[in-house]
Formats: structure tokens, sequence, C-alpha cells
């Protein structure tokens, strides 16, 4: 008898390891009927987790962290065994606004603390001429979407309050905003940026690993309880979720995994784009988002938790001192891996170190 | 005495939001808002000053409401969802339905909840209506299916029509099918055939 696991996901190139896990058998082969349920937001993502209408999800970091600190209206505990990616973020600007920070940075270099120091000195000219304040978009309020603009910003003296425009735009409208100039630029996961510039709507100015390495980004989230009430099952899914990234970090099944995506997965974009943000090596150095999918990536790292702890009280989003229980999210030794914590996964964040 | 609430509702579905509109005013709720889910959701409900926003899960932009959590200075006022954090059967059967509020922060629970009681049964009853107009489809398109099957093997084997049907129910019968999928199956045959 198989186990009927719903999880909610949101139509990204990093919920590839749940549909793969789902299409090679590899849940199967565990003992788990993996039911797959697209959803439209990530605040659905969390309510329905909490419900109890999906027994697991693919949910932004900080939002589950967020949930745990209790600063939303829910009051549970979340709990997660595996990531299911790092990096594949990118910063992408309109036209417009790409070349004026350009022109202003020189020809010198384009590290992110120069580009930076541009967009200060673009914005205080904007503001010399009586133009209106530029606006961004990120996806959530807790995402390190949110976070990866802020530390860009910090670079250069930006004050994400008062001199720019900081908003929630969802991704799937994310290039129209940028075309119709409602923002001018934004920051957001794969296949979003890719599109914008195929569109013709926007330049990326920095993949998401410029500003951050190793950067947390979803995980495979379980409430607390449901986790403690059955760890085998846990467990399962883990280990499907590890046997599908090495599945996926296979060269020869690039193919496969973007016709998952495309199909199952209901990613509504070019399959040609798909698999370029799989398989870097196509993609052309301007625009390559370099996410991670492979086997290390997936290892719910203590690291990542205190990374983004320190950005949500950056950010000013938790008030108190609850670094403890920011921790308890992040659970390895749930998935079995209780014997090594690796080093060379920790955030790396490259802004604070340029000047 | 709930007349002074301002309620807006996100909706893509204008059948459902009309529903759910009229539902409101007939408790007495006159200052009802329709936005459809457009772009720039933020400063459109920023100048609308909302009490309450109610909006369908489907909508990809309820990320943009979770915004408004967090005081900014786009936002005049703070907004909290749902009615009471620890009110989770409220919150349970909202998700069933379909549907999630925002409510201003500091409105009484109390003025606040026939609102969401409302809601909620506006969303279930228009679910439900939905579901049977879609069975009531299906049920007419079945029933031209098997008229079509019937008629097709009347003409091949130039029988009368409630020996057809007969048969087709036999077949049905023996095979554990809906007499539908028999009729279909006709149909796609004869169309092969000819």
């Amino acid at each position: 008898m198989s186990k009927l696991l719903r999880v909610g996901y949101i139509p990204l190139v990093d919920s590839a390891l749940l549909h793969a896990a789902r299409a090679t058998g590899f849940a199967a082969a565990e003992g788990i009927d993996l039911e797959l349920v697209r959803e439209t937001s990530w605040a659905n993502i969390r309510d329905k987790l909490g419900a109890g209408i999906f027994d697991a999800a693919h949910m932004l970091a900080p939002s589950a962290m967020a949930v745990c600190l209790g600063l939303g209206y829910l009051d549970m505990q979340l709990v997660a065994p595996v990531a299911l990616g790092l990096d594949g973020n990118a910063i992408t600007l309109s036209q417009a606004l790409h070349a004026d920070v350009m022109a202003e940075a020189g020809p010198g270099g384009a590290g992110p603390a120069v580009t930076a120091q541009a967009l200060a000195r673009v914005i205080a000219k904007r503001k010399a001429a009586g133009l209106r304040p530029l606006t961004f978009a990120h996806v959530f309020p807790f995402s390190s979407h949110h976070y990866q603009l802020r530390l860009w910003f910090a670079a250069g003296g930006i004050d994400p309050k008062a001199d720019v425009n900081l908003i929630v735009v969802p991704p799937p409208f994310m290039a129209e905003s940028l075309q119709s100039g409602l923002i001018d630029g934004f920051c957001v996961g794969a296949p979003w940026n890719g599109l914008a510039v195929e569109a013709g709507a926007g330049e990326i100015i920095h993949p998401g690993r410029d500003i951050v390495r190793n950067c947390p980004e979803k995980l495979l989230a379980f409430r607390a309880d449901a986790a403690a009430s059955d760890p085998d099952c846990v467990m399962a899914l883990s280990r499907s979720i590890r046997r599908a990234a090495d599945w996926a970090a296979d060269k020869t099944h690039t193919d496969d995994l973007t016709h998952l995506l495309a199909k199952e997965a209901g990613l509504d974009v070019p399959a040609g784009l798909l698999r370029m943000i799989l398989d870097p090596s196509l993609e052309p150095d301007t625009k390559r988002t370099a996410i991670r999918l492979d086997r290390a990536a997936t290892f719910a790292h203590p690291a990542h938790a205190d990374w983004l702890y320190a950005q949500m009280r950056a950010a000013g989003q938790v008030a108190e001192d609850l670094e403890e229980k920011a921790r308890l999210v992040y659970r390895p030794d749930l998935a079995g891996d209780l014997s090594e914590t690796p080093s060379d996964l920790e955030p790396e964040i490259f802004c604070s170190m340029i000047v | 005495m709930d007349a002074d609430f301002r309620i807006v509702v996100i909706d893509k579905n204008p059948l459902r939001a009309a529903v759910l509109g009229d539902g409101l005013r007939e408790a007495g709720h006159s200052d009802v808002i329709h936005i459809d889910d457009t772009s720039d959701l933020l400063s459109r409900i920023s100048a609308l000053t909302p009490d309450v926003i109610i909006i369908d899960l489907e909508s990809p932009s309820r990320d943009v409401l979770e915004q408004m959590f967090e005081v900014s200075r786009t936002i005049a006022r703070p907004i909290a969802m749902f009615v009471d954090r620890s009110d989770t059967s409220m919150i349970d059967a909202a998700i069933d339905a379909g549907v999630s509020a925002y409510i201003v922060d500091g409105l009484r629970k109390d003025r606040v909840k026939p609102i969401l009681d409302i809601t909620i049964r506006r969303f279930n009853a228009f679910a439900k209506l939905k579901d049977e107009l879609e069975s009531a489809k299906l049920q007419l398109e079945e029933r031209k299916a098997i008229d079509r099957a019937k008629i097709l093997i009347m003409k091949a084997k130039s029988i009368p029509e409630a020996q057809a049907y007969a048969m087709m129910r036999k077949v049905a019968m023996n095979e554990h099918k809906k007499i539908a999928d028999v009729a279909r199956s006709i149909i796609t045959a004869a169309e092969l055939l000819r």
C-alpha cells in the first residue's frame, strides 16, 4: 500500500525535483503516491499547508521561517528535511534603466558594488530632475529575492524605504509590468528573468550569484506535528528528492526534465528557454542564472537559517531576538543527514566585501 | 450600522463577484467595490482605503496583499489577515471555499465575522451552482452522444430504436461501462470506418 502525499508547488524551475521524483518513479519506489498540486501564490502555499490540505509544500525558505517566528496570522511550526535547490534568481532592469546604470558605471567594471553605486547616482539625478522614484519588485515579503534586492541597494547606500518603491508583483506579471513601465526592475527566480529578456522588456544586470552565492531558495516544508507522527514518510520523500537530484544532474536527462517542467509543471514558457536554464553551459554569460538542483543543493543547511534570519532582521521584519526559533525549520536530521554539515554551501555575500 | 464598512472584492470571475456583492448588500453593506485582478493592485487598493478586502484564492495577487502586513509607506493603515489568528475553523472554512480575507487591524471581531460568513456561504453556493451547471452540460452532451450512436446502429443493422438502445445498454452492462462511453466508442468507430 502506498501512501498518498499531496504536495503544493508554484510553477517555477526549482519545483523540478518534485516533478522528477514523481515522474521517474523514485517516490513510488519509496511507497509514496506523490500528488503535486499547482498553486498560484505563496500565501496559498502557506495557508493550505497550515490547513492540512497539503501534506508538504514547495515553500520559500524565509516564508516558512516567518510562520515559525509568528510573523503572520498562523500559529504553527514547520520543518524542512531538504531544500529543493540553490541560487537561480536574477535582478533584471528595464532597458532604459539598464542603459542609465551602465552608462553611469562606466567601462571599468560591472560588479554589484559598482552597479549599485551607479544606480544610486541615477536615483540622485532623477530626484534632482523632479522625476518619480524608481519602483522595484520582488515576489513576497519573506523571500530571498527581496533580500537580494536590499543587499544590492545597500552596496550603493540606497535606502529601500526612502529612495525607491519596493513592491510585490507575481512572477508571471513581471515582464509585462516592466514593459509597461509600472516597475523599473525586479528580482525573480527562473524562468522569469530569461523570459523578460527574450520579450525585450529588460536586461539582466546581475544573476543572484553576483549578490549572494549559495543563496537559499525553496524548502520542502512539512507541518512539524505531521512530520513527527510519520518520520519514515518524511525520510522516504527526502530520499526520493535526493535521487531525483542525482537524476536531474545527469546531463542526458536534461531534455526529459525540460519536458516535465513544460508539460507536467504547467510552466507556460518556451521549452528552449527552460532547456537553457537547466543547462547553464548553453546560456550566454549575460543571462546565466546558474540555478542549482544537484544533490548538494538539497542539503537543509543550518547556516542558511542563520543567514536568512539576519536578512529578516536587517529588513526590519523581526523585532525581537528569535534566532533559536529561526533555526528550528532547518532539520537535515529528518532526512537522515546526521553525519557532516557541508562547509562549502554557506551563503557568501559579495556586495559587502567590494567597495 | 455596518454600512460604514468599505469592502473591496478582488475576483476575476465577475459572476461570482456579483453573487457575493448581492449577498453583502442584502446584509446592509452598501459600500462594496469589485475590482478584477489587474496590475498595480497595491496603489489601487491604497486609494480605495478598504476596511475589508476579499480575494479569491486563484488570484496570484494574494502575494501582493501580503505586503500589507508590513507597515509600509505605501499603505497608510496596517492590514491584518482574517479576524483572529486563533480562529482556525473560520480560516479553514474560507480556504475550503476558495477565498481569503484581509481586514484592517483593530476592527472588532464580532463586526467582521458576519461578513466572512456571508462570503464563505456565497463562494460555496457559487461553486455548487457551477458544479450543477457542469453536470447538466455533461448530461446533455451524453444524451446527444447516445442518440447519435443509436441512429448509427439503427441504420447499420436496420433495427428499431428500442432494440438499438437495448444493445448498447447490454454492452455497457457487460463491460462495466457507462452507456454514454459505449455510445462515444460507437461514434468514434463509425467515423474511422466511414
